[in-house]
């Protein structure tokens, strides 16, 4: 059944820029492989210095070999390290030496795919492993570390509690009728549970930023024909991306580019202009920049400095706001002293120029700014759930606010009971199975039972 | 003796609750049985409070009642208090709960052992199991007398090694006046039954004649009592097997006789006397190395743990209608007797009461349920079955499930037959021991109902609709009982339809019901059915949303609950298991993937593992009928 594994190697180090070169390699045929390129069978866990040798024989280079026993080992199979000196060139050829004999490169995150198959990791860890290799920007690169480091389930712990508690409190009278117990303060009851929706709540929310901090903010670039939208975003991205023209209508399609600005990741998207006296496919390009502007995150509205005017096929003020629009006025080269027109007076603004460059500083400032607000004000330690999260953190949200109504009915208690329950087991797909013995555990600690 | 039967289809050894099910059950089936006792007079004994049911308890009654047990019907017609628990409650969390008149319960019961075909009883101690090739062939006895079974259930209860303390005075024993057995604990060594200890407690028994009950509340029973069985138990048809003996057994007309309990409580000076002698009870000098329950502690427990609370209430309950002994419910202790003396005195109402008996802490062997399959068969020797106190529970219902659970599955292993094993959304039973055999116990366990995930389907009447289908194929119940169950469900389910699609005047009958306040303009028809089928009916309309939800989830979880397990899977050869986990696995040795996902420490990315495994390689081996735990 066991289908073997091949052995993967892949530089563990960012290529180019360090001045140590790590190559991972992992896999069965790990130690034979470490056998014959250092000359000697390796000792698990010692770091060894030695020549690393190609198939031809040839050292390559002075290295630092580190080998690893499975399960032990970072992938749960056996491993091994080779640091070289940071010349890009020195871990190429060692890299296409292995390949040689026979490792196959591995994919993106397969080192971590492996980590998990053989338990090595949990699956939230993974996932935030997995964030890590595809973050983009410092910021998501810290949220990602933060839920490696069980910060998610550190941070459920006390909810978990707090529920249990609610919990105990109710079925100590559904299964101690007899008992002489205090009389049933459900107030106790009600308050937890509007304490743990508002905790589950603000875990919720981080959702949203989350994605942001993963996928990029979702920013749409807008504005009417010719203002120099495509202009801006060659000048954000660095290169000339988008086509440029003198004539208005040039850009039919959007264009999205990735880019760095500060400590966030931006998916910026092009739009095609929208025309004051539009055709009719010119209509169907307008609805679909409308469904992108919906989704967008963050807007440039881009406006030519010498004539500061809303583009007028907009339905102003639609959902624009200050929060999530930021008024470009391009072309500032030919207009110095631009002002925003008094409808946008309250929104951030910038003047740069999309060909010469100015302003362009103040402009990646501005974004970022803006980029910052859309952070969740109460924040949960840096945690941004991801998707299963949410999922599960939304079916705990449902639970509560079906206790919290069967509390205010009054109605039958097994079934506020069955509600919280529900939330519990949603906490527990998130932070691990939550056995009954810890419920029964805070009953019998807060009722003296048994008669 | 008719011994030269041997060997026999199944053998019981010991004959409280649960051996007298196990009994019962295998003989039903049409198994050559022997039941050993080591003491014919105390079949079925209450050693403990003399109540049947309560909170989850109840509901396993009426269960064991579904699979043709005789533990409902017996404390039916011996009972002498009935009330329903809960009963402000929804209907899923009421318990119908009765005191009994402890020795009509045991007569009746020793009664229908005597006449139930192909059951023979017999008085010896068993000594020790005889096994052969690590398979278990009987059993030897303190009369030097070997006899031969195919299959055997251990049921011993307290009596492996059994120690009883009052204060420091030590009397071995598995009960007071009872016996200890000590070289059966061997024997289960010898072949590699691990065993560990319990204990647990009882208070003291008084004359009733010497309490003023004018100090005391009075507690009645209800005016028209819950019962257990399900069956009319003037009905001879009902009376599975026993009918045709034309015998008169004991009992009356349930709820005909019912006595009061009687409330009082400690006071300062009862929690004086206890605290000033705390260092001579047995818990608390040390002399008690087993753990007992948290759900019942001793007085001390209480005054120790719960300083704070002021007073504790006490039950008088009536051992009996031919008797004038009392029960102390809640003062159970391991105080030397003088002391004890002097703390019921401290009672209003006791101030002069009369001691029967002294309250003890008895510490026992039990065998950690986790050495079980499912079946309750060992894992450590084949054909030996274990059921009720020696596995770690306490309480006669949880004994009495299990040795019916017992009795079935030795009959079905004697046959080649797959086991009877009772999912943990069908019935308290099944989560009873899913939980033993899957997660174990570290302290005498009790059935509660938050135990149950899936608690808000079993309701206690309708353990009866939910068990059905395995009593019909193991032939537990009679075939007119069968045919009854079945047009009661037939009704229900066409009420229930009927409900959910007509209208009264544009309003779902459903949704009126939902509603509540005004009674829904039912047909004239549905008010004309039972009481037993409207009530199932309104509970399922009432709870509609939320059953659904549960049945639901039964549905998404309840695929890997079928995925049996390959007995001879090597874990350690499974591509990516973790290797904790693979070495706990095949320690473990579990029955299906759904048992093997509530073992600790084994997490949702094993499960996967395995289930890609087992689903590749075998085309998806179903547990249903085909494969027993062997
Ligand atoms: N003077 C000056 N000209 C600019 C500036 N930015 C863009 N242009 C010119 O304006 C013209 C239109 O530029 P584009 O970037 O194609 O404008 P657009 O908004 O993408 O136009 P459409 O795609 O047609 O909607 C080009 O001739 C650019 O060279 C600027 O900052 N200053
Ligand atoms: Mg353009």
């Amino acid at each position: 059944m066991a289908r073997p594994a091949d052995t993967i190697a892949a530089l563990a180090t960012p290529a180019g820029t360090s001045a140590l070169a790590v190559v991972r390699v992992s896999g069965p045929d790990t130690a034979r492989l470490a056998a014959a390129v250092g000359g000697a069978t390796p000792l698990p866990r010692a770091v060894r210095r030695g020549r690393y040798r190609d198939r031809a024989g040839a050292a390559v280079d002075e290295v630092l070999f580190t080998f690893f026993a499975g399960p032990r080992s970072y992938t749960g199979e056996d491993a091994l390290e080779i640091s070289s000196h940071g010349s890009p060139f020195i871990a190429q050829r060692i890299l296409a030496d292995l390949f040689a004999r026979g490792c196959r490169p591995a994919e993106p995150g397969e080192f971590t795919q492996r980590a998990f198959l053989n338990g090595r990791m949990d699956l939230s860890q993974a996932e935030a492993v997995m964030d890590v290799i595809s973050a983009r920007g410092d910021r998501a690169l810290a949220a990602a570390q933060q839920l490696l480091a069980g910060a998610l389930g550190r941070h459920l712990g006390p909810l978990t509690d707090a529920l249990l508690a609610a919990l105990a409190r109710i079925e100590a009278y559904i299964d101690f009728p007899d008992e002489d117990l205090p009389p049933e303060d459900r107030g106790l009851v009600r308050a937890a549970i509007r304490a743990l929706q508002a905790d589950t709540q603000r875990l919720l929310a981080t959702r949203r930023y989350g994605e942001l901090l993963r996928d990029g903010v979702k920013t749409v670039i807008i504005g009417e024909p010719n203002v120099g939208k495509s202009s801006l975003l060659n000048r954000l991205v660095g290169h000339e991306r988008a086509l440029v023209s003198a004539e208005p209508g040039t850009t039919r399609d959007f264009i999205e580019e990735r880019i760095i600005v500060g400590p966030h990741c931006l998916r910026l998207i092009d739009t095609a202009g929208l025309n004051a006296a539009p055709q009719a496919l010119e209509q169907q390009g307008i609805a679909k920049t409308r469904e992108r502007l919906a989704e967008a995150d963050l807007r440039l509205l881009v406006l030519e400095a010498a004539r500061p005017t809303l583009p007028r096929t907009l339905a102003w003020p639609d959902d624009f706001s200050p929060a999530n629009t930021l008024v470009v006025l391009n072309k500032a080269d030919l207009a110095p002293a631009a002002k925003p027109p008094p409808a946008l007076a309250d929104f951030p603004f910038v003047a740069v120029s999309a060909l010469t460059g100015a302003g362009l500083p103040a402009l990646t400032a501005a974004i970022s700014d803006q980029a910052d607000r859309l952070r969740p004000a109460d924040e949960a330690e840096g945690i941004f759930i991801n998707a299963r999260h949410a999922d599960a953190l939304s079916r705990a949200a449902a639970g509560l606010a079906d206790a919290q109504r069967q509390l205010e009915d009054g109605g039958p208690v097994e079934l506020l009971a069955s509600d919280l329950r529900g939330a519990l087991a949603a906490f527990g797909e998130i932070a691990g199975r939550i056995d009954n013995e810890r419920m029964l555990d805070r009953l019998f600690a807060e009722f003296c039972i048994g008669k | 003796m008719d011994f030269n039967r041997t060997p026999f289809d199944v053998i019981v050894c010991g004959a409280g609750h649960a051996g007298a099910e196990a009994a019962l059950a295998a003989a039903r089936m049409g198994a050559s049985t022997l039941l050993l006792t080591g003491n014919i007079d105390t079949i079925a004994q209450m050693s403990c409070n003399p109540a049947i049911g309560g909170q989850a308890k109840g509901q396993m009654v009426r269960e064991i009642d579904a699979l043709g047990g005789e533990m409902a019907i017996n404390t039916d017609v011996t009972g002498i208090q009935f009330r329903l628990l809960n009963e402000s409650k929804g209907p899923a969390v009421q318990s119908p709960r009765a005191q009994c008149d402890k020795k009509a319960y045991q007569f009746r019961l020793k009664h229908t052992l005597e006449l139930q075909p192909h059951l023979q009883i017999f008085q010896a101690t068993v000594t020790g199991l005889i096994f052969s090739g690590g398979a278990v062939i009987g059993c030897e006895t303190n009369l030097d007398l070997k006899v031969y079974g195919r299959t055997v259930i251990v049921t011993t209860g307290t009596f492996l090694r059994g120690l009883m303390h009052i204060g420091q005075n030590k009397n071995e024993g598995g009960r007071l006046g009872d016996f200890s057995s000590k070289t059966l604990s061997a024997s289960f060594l010898d072949i590699g039954i691990e065993l560990n200890r319990l204990k647990t407690g009882t208070p003291p028994r008084l004359l009733g004649r010497s309490l003023d009950f004018s100090k005391m509340r009075e507690q009645k029973g209800d005016a028209s009592p819950t019962l257990f069985a399900f069956h009319d138990t003037r009905d001879s048809e009902d009376l599975f097997h026993v009918e045709h003996t034309g015998e008169q057994r004991l009992g009356w007309a349930p709820g005909t006789r019912q006595i009061s309990c009687w409330m009082t409580h400690t006071t300062d000076q009862t929690a004086a006397i206890v605290r000033s002698n705390l260092s001579k009870s047995a818990m608390y000098s040390g002399e008690i190395s087993g753990v007992g329950p948290r759900y019942c502690p001793s007085i001390e427990d209480k005054f120790v743990r719960f300083a704070d609370k002021p007073r504790h209430l006490l039950f008088l309950e009536p051992e009996g209608l031919s008797t004038n002994e009392y029960y102390v419910n809640g003062l159970s202790t391991s105080l030397p007797f003088d002391v004890q003396v002097d703390m019921v005195h401290s009672v209003p109402g006791l101030e002069n009461c009369v001691l029967l008996r002294p309250a003890y802490a008895v510490e026992y062997d039990f065998a950690p349920p986790t050495q079980l399959y499912p079946s309750l068969e060992s894992k450590k020797a084949e054909n030996l079955f274990f059921a009720g106190q020696i596995n770690g529970t306490s309480g006669y219902e949880e004994a009495a499930a299990q040795g019916l659970l017992a009795g079935v599955n030795a009959v079905q292993k004697g046959r080649g037959e797959p086991p009877l094993i009772i999912a943990r959304h069908e019935a308290y039973m099944g989560v009873l021991v899913d939980d033993l055999v899957t997660k174990g116990t570290t302290e005498p366990y009790r059935m509660f109902t938050s135990r149950a995930e899936h608690r808000l389907l079993f309701n206690h009447a309708s353990a009866e609709i939910r068990l059905r289908d395995h009593a019909a194929r193991h032939g537990l119940i009679s075939r007119s009982r069968l045919m009854r169950v079945d047009d009661k469900i037939q009704r229900i389910n066409h009420w229930l339809a009927h409900l959910e699609s007509h209208r009264d005047h544009g309003v779902l009958l459903g949704d009126q019901v939902r509603r509540g306040g005004e009674p829904p303009a039912f047909p004239e028809a549905f008010l004309k059915e039972s009481i037993e089928v409207r009530q199932q009916v309104l509970y399922r309309v009432n709870y509609k949303g939320y059953i659904d939800r549960e049945e639901r989830q039964i549905e998404r979880l309840g695929h890997i609950e079928k995925v049996r397990i390959p007995t001879g899977l090597d874990f350690m050869a499974v591509r990516g298991l973790r290797r904790e986990s693979a070495l706990k696995l095949a320690a473990f040795r579990p029955y299906t993937l759904g048992q093997a996902s509530r073992i600790s420490g084994i997490n949702p990315t094993d499960i996967s593992l395995l289930q890609i495994l087992i689903e590749a390689g075998r085309g998806g081996a179903a547990a249903d009928e085909g494969a027993g735990p062997n």
